[in-house]
């Protein structure tokens, strides 16, 4: 058992286990809004559109470190105004999706090629693929900040939320302000992609958003302990596949998202007996 | 009621059966215009409903019967004119008006009981923990529309009558003076479509609560309307009793009204029955 918890006494990890845990939880907290509202494909979208907005900021000289900073109002923007298309609608939510996150890739693309070459090195495969074994302190607190922010944030408007999920012309009789909520939930989902980015990277943090809510959802019988039941997926799940990381000494973020994929899988084996 | 004459504004002129105008309106509408760019959706409503009346809200598709409700419900703007529920402008009576929603319109696959949509309702806010009062409430109302057992059921397995009797308890329990009901029976089995024509009938019966019931059924027009408001390319067509406007002589005027070709092949129209 004292080999199994060996990595909980090694400072990297334990910065790891926290950043994971709280990053597994925040994007658990969203997805089940995210995916009840049928907007899985968002957590990817906006994923790519921080790319776009962590290449603007080398463009304009920032640390790689800092580049959270950059990244954030930049993908916020792109959120509000995938949520501008959607309530227009015009466009349905994953061909908004699909056209922000696209456009503000190849920006990141293009941006990146007109960088100075004397700047710094980047690897891509870090943006692409997330380094929670390289979580820093100050990375720590960040996560820290937005988790906390996020967290009281939705927990004062869960109730409106859950309820203009449910039916967003209902809510809105019962004076529910459903434009400023959905705003807020796409505002909030850009928030903590970008923070995630920095463990399981771009490529893989839509299923940090997707996973733990769509398999909460299989077993909840109410919004409240799905919410309940997709944080501690989450949150668990992330530790657990982090630990086994360590021990088999392969890629953390992938074994993460893998470790939340055999829950899934075990969840509708059980859903189907 | 009084037979007078169709005058009011913007109506044709025919035989038509008017509410009395000397009892109280829980809804009235004058003069109701909505445009959106480059289209007039609505184009000068004026009707009213008294107190305990039960309307039927009928027209083709197109017609503009959507846009009339999301209007009244204030999920659209008015262009013009006014809609008043119990005198008071429409934004602000709200809490007067049940809505029963067409069942598409829901997201049926969310993770919730029956009670939790009554308690939603009378809360304006998801309920997480549901009070003894409550859950009594709930009971009380689900009974009333004969749906005792669907109290705690999960709304994912109700069928398509259940969901209607749920929805219709939801919009009932705040006691509103006003309930519209957006084509509650479409995509609802026969059987289901049945017993919530009794419902429905039963409303009708009261003197207390009035409807708008938007349907394309004409059992159910026969069955529960007081009164029939037909609208055609936004405007009120016909506003009269159901037999004026079910018969055939009232459809010629109806026709009439709607102008052009209807006028010429009148005696083959019907009230559309696509349910």
């Amino acid at each position: 058992m004292d080999a199994l918890l060996e990595p909980l006494l090694v400072p990297f990890m334990q910065r790891a286990m926290i950043a994971g845990a709280v990053v597994g939880g925040l994007c658990a907290m969203i997805g089940v809004f995210v995916v009840q509202r049928g907007l899985s494909f968002i957590g990817d979208g906006l994923a790519h559109a921080a790319f776009g907005g962590i290449a603007l900021g080398l463009l304009l000289g920032v640390s790689l470190e800092r580049m959270t900073w950059v990244a954030l109002p930049f993908t916020v923007l792109i959120a509000l105004g995938i949520g501008y298309v959607l309530r227009r609608g015009s466009l349905r939510g994953d061909v908004a999706t699909g056209v922000f996150s696209a456009v503000s890739f190849a920006l990141g693309v293009l941006l990146l090629g007109l960088r100075s070459t004397d700047g710094p090195q980047v690897n891509v495969e870090t943006v692409l693929f997330g380094s929670i074994l390289a979580i820093s302190p100050d990375d720590l607190i960040t996560v820290g900040v937005v988790g906390v922010v996020t967290a009281v944030l939705l927990a004062f408007t869960w109730t409106k939320l859950a309820y203009a999920t449910f039916d967003p012309e209902l809510a809105a009789l019962s004076g529910v302000k459903v434009a400023a909520l959905d705003y807020m939930l796409l505002a909030l989902t850009a928030v903590v992609i970008v923070v995630a980015v920095k463990t399981v990277g771009i490529a893989l943090v839509s299923s940090f958003v997707v996973i733990p809510a769509a398999t909460a959802k299989m077993v909840g019988r109410s919004i409240g302990r799905v919410a309940l039941l997709a944080i501690a997926i989450g949150t668990i799940g992330s530790s657990i596949g982090l630990i086994l990381s360590y021990h088999a000494n392969v890629a953390s973020g992938a074994t993460i998202i893998l470790t939340l994929g055999a829950v899934f899988g075990l969840a509708l084996l059980l859903r189907r007996r | 009621m009084s037979a007078v004459h169709a005058e009011a504004e913007g109506m044709p002129q025919g035989h038509f059966t008017l509410p009395d105008p000397s009892l109280s309106r829980v809804l009235e509408v004058e003069n109701l215009i909505v445009d959106v760019p480059g289209r007039r959706l609505l184009d000068g409503i004026s009707f009213w409903v008294p107190k305990g009346e039960f309307v039927c809200l009928c027209g083709p598709n197109g017609a503009g019967k959507s846009t009339f409700l999301k209007t009244v419900l204030g999920l659209m703007p008015p262009t013009s004119g006014s809609i008043r529920i119990m005198g008071k402008p429409a934004q602000k009576a709200l809490r007067e008006v049940g809505y029963v929603p067409q069942r598409k319109t829901s997201d049926m696959t969310f993770p919730a009981r029956s009670i939790d949509l009554i308690v939603a309702s009378m809360r304006g806010s998801w309920p997480l923990r549901i009070r003894e009062e409550e859950r009594a409430r709930a009971a009380e109302i689900l009974r009333h529309v004969g749906g005792e057992k669907l109290l705690e059921k999960e709304i994912a397995r109700l069928s398509g009558g259940e969901t209607q009797r749920v929805f219709l308890a939801r919009a009932l329990v705040n006691k509103p003076s006003l309930v519209i009901l957006d084509e509650p029976t479409a995509g609802v089995d026969v059987k289901g479509r049945a017993e919530f024509l009794d419902l429905l009938a039963e409303i009708s019966a009261s003197d207390e609560l009035a409807a708008i019931l938007v349907t394309h059924n004409l059992a159910a027009v026969a069955r529960c309307a007081e009164r029939v408001v037909y609208l055609d390319a936004g405007r009120v067509s016909a506003w009269g009793l159901p037999s004026e406007l079910l018969g055939q002589a009232s459809l010629s005027a109806i026709s009439a009204v709607a102008g052009g070709d209807h006028a010429a092949h009148s005696h083959h129209h019907h009230l559309p029955d696509e349910e």
